[in-house]
């Protein structure tokens, strides 16, 4: 047996792990930015060279970096900090079963990583090299498969690999089936890159990077510019030319296909999806009609040809993938074989993350493009090979156990996708199956990894790095992302680097010689035509309906709930009327009697707030950050000592509605999306005001009723001004029921409501009215022609039911197209 | 032999479903001594589109999308069949040691390459006690064939027959650790064991006569439709049947439908239904012989 090629220097065969005190001690300095700052020795580091000097390209950085007072360096990370917290950038992370999953804040670390343009081209080219070496091997293997016949591949890399897909099996047409993959890379003690792994499933982080660059620039712009830093929106733009060009001329949008908000980088599904202005598209979005797919718009079914693919893809397809998917499209599987769509990346390329590809890649290179891989990859021993598999056995202490396939879905150990998962871990199952099923393991060289400076507590410290780098397939060949995406280890320990355990990222900049022409995603220097946004998918739409409804649920809530308080605060009794308003909140789902009713207020805002999460696409981040606000402010209420005073939180938290209200009202584009959102909202309030008019405003009102109804519908202002008399319950339920100048009163909802109804798609002038606008007009005739004499509890609760039918109906004509109920397979026995 | 075959799958819903998209593996093959004479699809309600396919085992699919609502779903297929297998020589196929070998260093990656039929597939699973169950009755200087027969008979042996104690979703190692089930079970267990010690099984449904021969006695299974297992015999006698269920040689009296790697890449109707609680199913098969 041939061994790899080794990652280690030469003469040492054991990697060497000195404690991080030696490490202190070995460079004691003076004062000064590098003070302490000390590299393992016998690994690389990426700003100090072997003479322990400053190397050239980090130079400016560092001198940069060493005239900032430390009040100053704190102030820029701050600043770019701030900016992460305001674009929402979050990062799921799996804690503990018994907390669930958490979202948190993005770890960014600064300096970023710097690498000097020369060395730059060089790896830039390995990898253009290797992209098209991967393209070839996906050809091959879902195609042909020569590299099986001529056994170049044993049988087994391809019989017993998860992500070969059957149903794709013979997918391979001549167009390329990866168009965007990944490369995570790693630099030896020797100073070279090494490939630790592809990434061509679904490759996760170009947007984190985007985001990473947008806040270093807040944190360094100087430096951006003096070291001609390059840029990465170009990339992304050719990339989007790209993907819009494939659907051949046709002019349909392309779409972002993502598992959803459950998913760990849905964030940056979202963030894409919207920077690159790709249709964000959830399984349940699409339908197969023949082999084209179509998205199930409020417009109707739409074809659209092209998807960016962040679902896996065993998940994309019920039928004839995974029979669980509960995420996928049935029929996508063959719509895709047959050409109907185009899938970047195809399904089933996975398979190029198999580790035990590793193990054959100059035989695979040689027999594909015919010539040496430029760049190393790490050194892999599948051990379905007998001279391998003892190799491995006789190596522990110095190789590291992984599995040879990529991971089925349900298994415990499974990928994560900004994990790289370089780490010592012969964790037991492994060592099982390295006795029981070779074949399943392969033994890998553990790398030691080069290291970066970062800051840590105001200090800078050298971390083990890895970095991830994008690549995209145009019609003239693939091009490389200037910059990328790099990982610091938490510890000093050269051999772990995972996000899920504590790692921070880093921007990675490419100092280059030349000036760069700023390019934008926003103009393209076209001729300017002004278009109108695509009609939203159904499923968006409906999340942007409830999420309307939600918003002004816990905005009513909050009203009940000061009322509730308000009164009690200022030494009243409980009495009738609290009795009345603890009924309303009851109907809301707020548990007034509990020792704090804000339990239910949280509730209430957290369902807005999911709602939205689901629809992050959709709205400024600043409206989503609003909501994020309302229940931190109720879950700082709820964790405070006693005493936290609930009528101040609630006038609190009813201006963040109000701000977020503003804000969709004030920012967001009044389309169709829009519409949807304000069509519920308008719902929402109608039928609360019209039920709080029914139990406040009734022939047998409590005292205080009256006042209580005008404070619920904020009109006790308008009442002053309109009516001079003393409170009647004519003159009160005319203002929040019937008056139609009034913004509170039911009638203005209704009004608005079928003023944005005729405004829907599908809603024609002069065409016979559709159920749910015929709904909504007789209601608006009823709330014009009546009159306060006659508004009693059993006319306003009769609208509060009519508004009811009215949002069936509305659902029932946009929204009922995905699946939301069981969804159950057929079973023979 | 020719048969006249019938089969009949019935569902109803508990609510009404529409835009329902199914997969339908029901039509007999043509292939390894086996030929399909007349062959006729009734599905009701009639559906937006059907279309017939192959999928990558060779077996003969039907795409169906029924777009209206509609509460239930039947399909029927009726063919006439003629079956003419040859009985292999058992004895004279290589030894298990010899086909482990040339099952590792089998280069045929189409659908019938033995290198599809080695490792876990999404139901069958390798684990130790199976392989440690094939590895007691099956020596490696055996001939193949013999093996599997001998290892046919100890599944019938020392499993019960019992329809309704297991369903499509029990665990194969369930019904291992249990010693019965129906002929699904059998076979899934019976190909976690080979797998497990190296050796290529697939999993295969279709039909068995209803009505036996005079003086021979019924089989079981033959009253909806039957699974059994296909093993490799090595590159010269290629794959051939074998029923555990009924401790014998799929001949025939067994017609194929068709052959994957467990009952997810076969199983007759597949399909994702929005419905609000369990459906009744009504599944039946009539095979007769005709000539």
């Amino acid at each position: 047996m041939i061994a790899p090629p080794s990652i280690l220097p030469s003469g040492s065969k054991t990697l060497v792990r000195p404690p991080a005190a030696e490490l202190l001690q070995a460079r004691p300095k003076g004062p000064g930015l590098l003070d302490g700052y000390a590299p393992p020795p016998g690994v690389f580091d990426e700003m100090l060279g072997a003479d322990d000097k400053v190397r050239p390209h980090y130079r400016q950085l560092v001198s940069t970096l060493a005239t900032m007072s430390e009040p100053e360096r704190e102030r820029r990370f701050s600043s770019a900090a701030q900016y992460l917290r305001e674009a929402g950038v979050y990062y799921r992370v799996y804690g503990a079963a018994e907390q669930g999953e958490q979202t948190r804040s993005w770890p960014l670390a600064h300096p970023p990583l710097v690498i000097e343009r020369g060395e730059w081209a060089a790896l830039a080219a390995g990898l253009i090299q290797r992209a098209g070496f991967l393209e070839k091997l996906m050809a091959d293997l879902y195609g042909e498969r020569r590299l099986i016949r001529d056994g170049v591949l044993p049988p087994a890399i391809l019989g017993r690999n998860p992500e070969f897909l059957r149903p794709l099996a013979n997918q391979a047409s001549g167009r390329p089936l990866i168009r965007f993959i990944a490369v995570d890379l790693g630099r030896g003690p020797d100073g070279r890159w090494w490939v630790l792994g592809d990434r061509a499933q679904a490759p996760s982080g170009a947007g984190f990077a985007l985001e990473n660059r947008v806040a270093t620039s807040r944190a360094f712009p100087d430096l951006i510019r003096d070291l001609k830093v390059e840029r990465l929106a170009g990339f992304f733009k050719k990339f989007r030319e790209t993907l819009l060009a494939l659907d051949d001329g046709k002019g349909l949008r392309a779409g972002l296909l993502t598992p959803g908000p459950a998913n760990e980088t849905y964030f940056e599904h979202a963030y894409l999806a919207r920077y690159l202005g790709l249709l964000l598209l959830e399984g349940g979005d699409l339908a197969v009609h023949g082999s084209s797919v179509v998205v199930r718009t409020v417009d109707g079914e739409k074809p659209i040809s092209v998807l960016w693919r962040r679902l896996d893809s065993d998940f994309a397809d019920p039928l004839e993938l995974h029979p669980r998917s509960r995420i996928g499209t049935p029929g996508l599987a063959r719509a895709s074989r047959e050409g109907g769509v185009e899938m970047v990346n195809a399904l089933g390329s996975g398979i190029l993350e198999t580790r035990a590809l590793l193990a054959f890649q100059p035989a695979l290179a040689k027999a594909l493009i015919g010539e040496r891989l430029t760049l190393p990859t790490v050194a892999t021993w599948w051990c379905g090979q007998e001279a391998e598999h003892a190799f491995v056995s006789e190596n522990l202490e110095r190789l590291s156990l992984a599995r040879a396939f990529p991971q089925t879905i349900g298994n415990e150990e499974q990928r994560r996708p900004l994990d790289l998962g370089i780490r010592l871990s012969h964790s037991e199952r492994l060592l099982r199956d390295l006795d029981i099923d070779p074949q399943a393991v392969v033994g890998q060289e553990i790398v030691a990894l080069s290291t970066a400076p970062v800051f840590v507590d105001g200090k800078l410290e050298a971390r083990p790095v890895t970095m991830r780098v994008y690549l995209a397939r145009h019609a003239d060949g693939w091009s490389v992302m200037p910059g990328g995406f790099a990982r610091v280890s938490s510890s000093t320990d050269p051999l772990a680097v995972a996000m899920q355990s504590g790692g921070h990222s880093v921007d990675v900049w490419v100092s280059s010689d030349r000036e760069e022409r700023r390019v934008s995603l926003l103009s393209n220097g076209a001729a300017f035509s002004r278009r109108l946004p695509s009609a939203p998918p159904a499923r968006a739409a409906d999340n942007l309906y409830w999420l309307g409804r939600y918003v002004e649920r816990a905005e009513a809530a909050t009203r009940l709930v000061r009322l509730f308080t308000a009164r009690l605060a200022e030494g009243e009794r409980r009495g009738a009327l609290e009795a009345l308003v603890a009924e309303l909140l009851a109907e809301i789902g707020v548990d007034a009697l509990l020792a704090d009713p804000a339990k239910g207020l949280l509730d209430r805002a957290k369902r807005a707030f999911d709602t939205a999460s689901r629809i992050r696409d959709r709205f400024s981040p600043d409206g989503w950050r609003a909501l994020g606000d309302v229940v931190r402010l109720i879950e700082q209420h709820l964790d405070a000592p006693e005493g936290s005073d609930l009528v101040a939180l609630s006038s609190e938290v009813l201006t963040r509605l109000s701000g977020f209200t503003g804000l969709v009202h004030e920012n967001m584009y009044q389309f169709t999306g829009w519409r949807f959102l304000q069509a519920g909202r308008l719902i929402e309030r109608g039928q609360l005001t019209a039920l709080a008019a029914a139990a406040l405003g009734g022939e047998e009102t409590p005292e205080g009723g009256l006042e209580a109804l005008l404070e619920f519908c904020d009109s006790r202002i308008s009442y002053r001004r309109r009516y001079s008399v003393d409170l009647s319950r004519e003159t009160v339920l005319d203002l929040v029921a019937l008056d139609p100048l009034n913004p509170r009163s039911i009638a203005f909802q209704v009004n608005s409501l079928k003023t944005l109804l005729d405004e829907l798609p599908g809603m024609r002038r002069g065409e016979s009215l559709a159920p749910v606008s015929r709904r909504a007009a007789r209601l608006a005739v009823r709330l014009t022609t009546g009159d306060a004499s006659e508004a009693n509890a059993k006319f306003l609760s009769r609208i509060a039911d009519d508004l009811g039918d009215v949002s069936d109906l509305l659902s029932e004509r946009y929204f009922t197209s995905g699946p939301k109920a069981n969804a159950d397979r057929l079973d023979v026995e | 032999m020719i048969y006249d075959l019938a089969l009949k799958i019935g569902y109803e819903y508990p609510s009404d479903v529409k835009d329902a998209r199914h997969i339908l593996r029901v039509r007999p093959l043509t292939e390894r001594g086996q030929r399909l004479v007349t062959n006729r699809l009734t599905i009701t309600p009639q559906p937006d589109e059907s279309r017939a396919d192959r999928d990558f085992f060779g077996n003969a699919l039907d795409h169906v999308l029924i777009l209206p609502s509609h509460d239930g779903l039947s399909v029927t297929m009726r063919a006439r069949v003629e079956v003419n297998r040859a009985r292999p020589d058992l004895a004279a196929t290589p030894d298990v040691a010899e086909i482990r070998a040339m099952a590792a260093a089998a280069r045929d990656s189409d659908g019938d390459g033995p290198m599809h039929f080695l490792g876990d597939s999404r139901i069958v699973r390798l684990s130790e006690p199976l392989t440690a169950y094939a590895a007691e009755t099956i020596k490696d200087d055996q001939p193949i064939g013999e093996a599997m027969l001998a290892f046919s008979k100890r599944i019938r042996e020392e499993f019960d027959y019992a329809p309704g104690k297991t369903t499509v979703s029990t665990p194969l190692e369930d019904a291992f650790a249990r010693r019965e089930g129906v002929c699904q079970d059998f076979a899934h267990i019976m190909i976690a064991a080979l797998r497990g010690i190296g050796l290529p099984a697939a999993y295969v449904s279709g039909f068995l006569r209803t009505t036996p021969p005079p003086g021979k006695p019924r089989l079981e299974g033959a009253d909806a439709m039957h699974a059994w297992v296909d093993v490799w015999l090595g590159p010269d006698h290629g794959w051939a049947g074998f029923d555990p269920t009924n401790a014998m040689l799929a001949l025939d009296d067994h017609v194929v439908v068709a052959v994957g790697r467990d009952y997810g890449d076969v199983a007759p109707i597949d399909g994702v239904l929005i419905t609000a609680g369990p459906q009744k199913t009504t599944h039946s098969v009539d095979m007769k012989e005709v000539g």
